[in-house]
C-alpha cells in the first residue's frame, strides 16, 4: 500500500492532463472537418432504431433495436446452457477420479488456448456443418404449430432465422462454459475440506455430500462471477457476427456500409454496447451489495 | 502389565481393501484416450460421409516450399511472423499505457482519476471486436495510421487496462512501511518507487505480464477483420482457394495452441519461483 493520498486538489498535474485532453480533442475536431472533411448526419442512429410501418403507420423496431434484442436473448441462451455444461465440468474438474479431471482439463485448456476468433470459425465448419441436419432443426420449425412459432419468436429470434441462432448459441455456450467450469471449480474449492469429511463423517456417499452439503454453498460463491459472465457474454457475441448471425454487430455492419454513414454507426454501437453493458455491470453490482446486506 | 509391554505390541496392521482395475489411475488414461480417439474417429466419418476430401498431403508447402535449392516461406509462416510482430509490438505500448493509467488512477489530481476511470471503464464495457471497427473506420483515417498499427494501437488499447490492473495491484502489495522507510531516510518520491518499491514489485507483475502477452496473441486473431495478413487472415486466404476448411483450421489452432501453452507453461514456471521466494 502507498501512503495514503493527500487531499484531493488542483495541480499542475490537473493543468497538464486536462490541456493534453483539450489538445487532443480540437486535433480530433480539426481532423474531421478539415481533412477529412467529413459530412455528419446523426438522422441516421433514430432512423435505424424505430421505422414506420407501410402498411399501418405504426412505429416498428427496426435494425439496432431487433440487433439488441438478438444480442440479449444470444447472451441469455448461451448462459443458461453455458452453467449447465460448466456445473457439470466443474464438478468433474474436482473429482477424486482422474477420468473426470482429465476430460475436463482437456476441455478448458483446449478452449482457453484457442483464439476466440478461430475456434468460431472451426466451430462453424466443423459443428454446424454437421450437428445441425443431424438434429433436424429446420424440420422441426417448418412443421412447428403456430403457438410454438410465437414462443420462439418472443424467446429466441424469427422462425427462418432459428437454425442459425441455435448455432450461435450452441458456439457461445461451448465458448463459455470453459470459463463457467473455472468459476466453479473456485466455487467447490474455496468450501473447506472439513465439510467433505463431515458429509462423509455422517455416512453421506460423494453425490450425497455434493448435492447436500457442497454445492449449496459453492453456489453462493458461483452465482456473482457468473453474473459477470452474462456482460462478458454481451460483449463475446459480437465475435458470432463473422459468422453471420444476426446480431447488433452484424446489423451496424450493414447500415454502416448501406448508409455509409460510417462514423455515426460506429460510435453509436460503441455507446450502445457501453450502455448496456455497464449499466448491467451496475446493476449487479447493487444486487450484490444488498445480499451482503442480509447474510 | 506395565506400559513396556504394551509398546511392544505391534501395531495392528489395517488391511486396506486392494485396489480394483477399474479404480487404477492407469484405466483413467485409457479411457480418456478411447474417449478422444472416439471423438476423432466420429469426426473424420462425419467428415467422409458429408463427401469431404482429406488433403493433409497439401499442407506443408503452405508452411515453406524448397524450389531450386532455394527455401520460401509460405503463408502460414509469414503469418506467423506478422502474428507475433503484432504481439510483441503492442506487448510494449500496452505496458506504457498500463503504466500511465496506472499512476494516474494511483495519482492525487482529480482529472487524472477520472481519465483513468473513463478509459478502464470503456474498454471493459465494450466488446474487443466494435473497439477493433471504430479503431478501424473512426479513429484510424482520423490520425491517418496504416492497417498494422491500427491493430497494433487497438490491441493495447484493450490490454492496457488488464496491464494497468496488474501494475496497480503489484505496487499496491508493497507493505506501506517500505514507503514510510524510505521517506524516514531521506528518499524522494521517485528514487523511493526506483530502489524500493518496484524492485519488489516487478517480479510479482512477471507472471500476469505474461499472460497479458499470451492474451495478446489469442486476440490478435481479431485484427483478420480489418484484413491485416496474420495467421488467421492468411488461413482465411488459402480456404478461400483452396477449400480444405478443416486441415486450415485445424492446423491455425494447432499453431495457437503450440504457442500459448508453452508461455502458460513459462508462467507456471515464473509463479513457482516467485513463490519460491517468498
Amino acid at each position: 500500500m502507498p501512503p495514503l493520498a493527500q487531499k484531493r486538489c488542483f495541480k499542475l498535474l490537473d493543468a497538464i492532463i486536462l490541456s493534453t485532453v483539450a489538445a487532443l480533442i480540437a486535433f480530433v475536431f480539426y481532423q474531421v472537418d478539415s481533412v477529412l472533411a467529413y459530412e455528419w448526419d446523426w438522422s441516421v442512429i433514430p432512423r435505424y432504431l424505430f421505422r414506420r410501418d407501410e402498411s399501418t403507420g405504426d412505429l416498428v423496431p427496426n435494425l439496432f433495436v431487433l440487433g439488441v434484442l438478438t444480442t440479449i436473448r444470444l447472451a441469455a441462451w448461451s448462459l443458461f446452457f453455458a452453467a449447465i455444461i460448466g456445473g457439470i465440468m466443474g464438478v468433474m474438474r474436482t473429482s477424486t477420479r482422474l477420468f473426470p479431471r482429465l476430460l475436463s482439463r482437456a476441455y478448458v485448456e483446449l478452449i482457453r488456448n484457442i483464439p476466440p476468433l478461430v475456434f468460431i470459425f472451426i466451430f462453424y465448419f466443423f459443428i454446424s456443418s454437421q450437428i445441425m441436419p443431424v438434429l433436424g432443426v429446420d424440420e422441426f420449425v417448418r412443421s412447428a404449430s403456430p403457438a410454438t412459432v410465437t414462443i420462439l419468436e418472443w424467446t429466441a429470434s424469427p422462425p427462418k432465422l432459428f437454425s442459425n441462432f441455435l448455432s450461435g448459441v450452441i458456439c457461445l455456450s461451448l465458448f463459455s462454459g470453459a470459463y463457467v467450469t473455472e468459476i466453479v471449480r473456485a466455487g467447490i474449492q474455496a468450501i473447506p475440506k472439513s465439510q467433505f469429511e463431515a458429509g462423509a463423517s455422517v455416512g453421506l456417499s460423494y453425490f450425497q455430500t455434493m448435492r447436500h452439503v457442497v454445492l449449496p454453498q459453492a453456489l453462493q460463491r458461483v452465482i456473482p462471477p457468473l453474473a459477470g459472465q452474462f456482460i462478458i457474454l454481451i460483449k463475446d457475441s459480437s465475435l458470432v457476427s463473422l459468422i453471420s448471425i444476426q446480431e447488433l454487430t452484424f446489423f451496424a455492419n450493414e447500415i454502416a456500409i448501406s448508409t455509409t454513414q460510417v462514423f455515426e454507426v460506429w460510435i453509436f454501437v460503441g455507446l450502445l454496447y457501453f450502455v448496456i453493458c455497464y449499466s448491467c455491470a451496475l446493476a449487479f453490482g447493487w444486487l450484490e451489495r444488498r445480499s451482503e446486506v442480509y447474510r | 502389565m506395565s506400559a513396556d509391554v504394551i509398546r511392544e505390541q505391534p501395531p495392528e496392521r489395517i488391511a486396506l481393501p486392494r485396489a480394483k482395475w477399474w479404480q487404477s489411475q492407469t484405466f483413467d488414461v485409457v479411457q480418456f484416450v478411447v474417449l478422444v480417439g472416439g471423438l476423432v474417429w466420429l469426426t473424420a466419418r462425419g467428415a467422409d460421409a458429408m463427401g469431404y476430401n482429406w488433403q493433409w498431403y497439401r499442407m506443408p508447402k503452405f508452411f515453406w516450399q524448397v524450389i531450386d535449392g532455394e527455401l520460401i516461406w509460405g503463408p502460414l509462416m509469414t503469418g506467423l511472423v506478422t502474428t507475433i510482430e503484432l504481439s510483441i509490438y503492442s506487448m510494449f505500448l500496452t505496458i506504457a499505457i498500463g503504466l500511465i493509467t496506472a499512476l494516474l488512477r494511483m495519482s492525487d489530481s482529480i482529472s487524472g482519476q477520472i481519465l483513468g476511470k473513463v478509459y478502464l471503464e470503456s474498454v471493459r464495457n465494450t466488446p474487443l471486436l466494435v473497439q477493433m471497427l471504430v479503431f478501424y473506420f473512426v479513429i484510424s483515417p482520423i490520425i491517418g495510421v496504416d492497417r498494422f498499427w491500427t491493430g497494433v494501437l487497438c490491441l493495447s488499447f484493450f490490454e492496457g487496462s488488464f496491464a494497468s490492473e496488474i501494475i496497480r495491484a503489484g505496487i499496491n502489495s508493497v507493505p506501506r512501511g517500505q514507503w514510510e522507510a524510505s521517506a524516514s531516510v531521506g528518499l524522494s518520491r521517485a528514487n523511493t518507487y526506483r530502489h524500493v518499491v518496484l524492485p519488489q514489485a516487478v517480479p510479482l507483475m512477471l507472471p500476469p505480464m505474461t499472460g497479458v502477452l499470451i492474451n495478446l496473441i489469442k486476440h490478435s486473431a481479431i485484427v483478420s477483420v480489418i484484413a491485416l495478413f496474420e495467421l488467421t487472415t492468411e488461413g482465411r486466404n488459402i480456404i478461400a482457394d483452396t477449400f480444405m476448411s478443416f486441415e486450415v483450421w485445424l492446423t491455425i489452432a494447432a499453431m495457437y495452441l503450440v504457442i500459448t501453452i508453452s508461455l502458460s507453461m513459462f508462467v507456471g514456471y515464473l509463479e513457482r519461483r516467485v513463490r519460491r521466494r517468498e
